[in-house]
């Protein structure tokens, strides 16, 4: 059996015992309704997800515009669509967390609204990259605009949120530069985020092997 | 069987499905690249 093959059922495995850790490791945190505390191990990994893939997608396109090698491009859109997928999931588990937290799954809050504007920028590579039929064209304009549409993350996921007034509860590393979580809240996370981030090199790995099929396969027709 | 419990294996049920799904995706993309 090859490392990357035992690795995938590391990452099963671990991400079970993580699933089961955060239900039955730790305790509801004080301050929050019920057991909604929960999905913390959830929803930030996913937003840490969110931010790495477009990190990724971001460093590809400028590789993509030094070298102008298809693979570079490859890996430039399905981080961004894989950035996109965690972000319509960060994004849902917390409407979920809002809707038991303060009786609504949609509040307009800082946060929520920042998060909607990065998803339509993301959204609007995907609708760039569907629009354009020349491959060179598309690769070089979409790599310009992943770096500029990655401009704007810094700001959207970690300098709006803070300016304003949000309902959202304090980050990890919160406002006064402290980590006030739980210790067992922190290992859970911990141990999440590594899980999290094994997964999206899995798919960003299979994502990106699907893609130079298909236009290996493309170019066989041509 | 409580709803703590519940939620637990209805997410469990998610991630090995996905897993699975995932899996056997890999392992079709490795039988076209050959």
């Amino acid at each position: 059996m090859r490392v990357s093959d035992v690795m995938k059922w590391v990452l099963l495995a671990w991400l079970s015992v993580v699933i089961v850790a955060a239900f039955f490791y730790v305790q509801p945190a004080e301050g929050f309704i019920g057991e909604s505390s929960r999905i913390v191990f959830f929803h930030v990994p996913m937003a840490w997800i969110a931010v790495l893939a477009f990190l990724v997608s971001c460093i590809t396109s400028v590789m993509y515009l030094r070298r102008r090698k298809p693979i570079d491009d490859i890996r430039a859109s399905v981080s961004a669509g894989l950035g996109l997928l965690f972000a319509v999931l960060a994004t849902t588990t917390g409407a979920v967390f809002a809707r038991i937290m303060w009786n609504a799954y949609w509040n307009w809050d800082p946060r929520q609204t920042s998060i909607t504007i990065l998803l339509l920028i993301y959204a609007a590579y995907l609708a760039l990259r569907g629009a354009i039929d020349d491959p060179e064209r598309r690769a070089s304009l979409s790599a310009v605009y992943a770096i500029l549409a990655f401009v704007t993350v810094p700001f959207l996921v970690f300098v709006v949120p803070r300016i304003y007034w949000s309902l959202h509860p304090d980050t990890i590393i919160n406002t006064r530069g402290s980590n006030e979580f739980d210790s067992r809240y922190t290992q859970v996370l911990m141990a999440s985020l590594v899980g999290f981030t094994g997964l999206y090199i899995w798919l960003y790995t299979i994502g990106c092997r699907i893609e130079a099929v298909r236009q290996r396969r493309r170019q066989e027709v041509l | 069987m409580t709803d703590l419990m519940g939620i637990m294996v209805v997410t469990l049920m998610i991630w090995v499905g996905l897993f699975a799904y995932v899996y056997r995706l890999d392992r079709k993309v490795s039988r076209l690249e050959d």
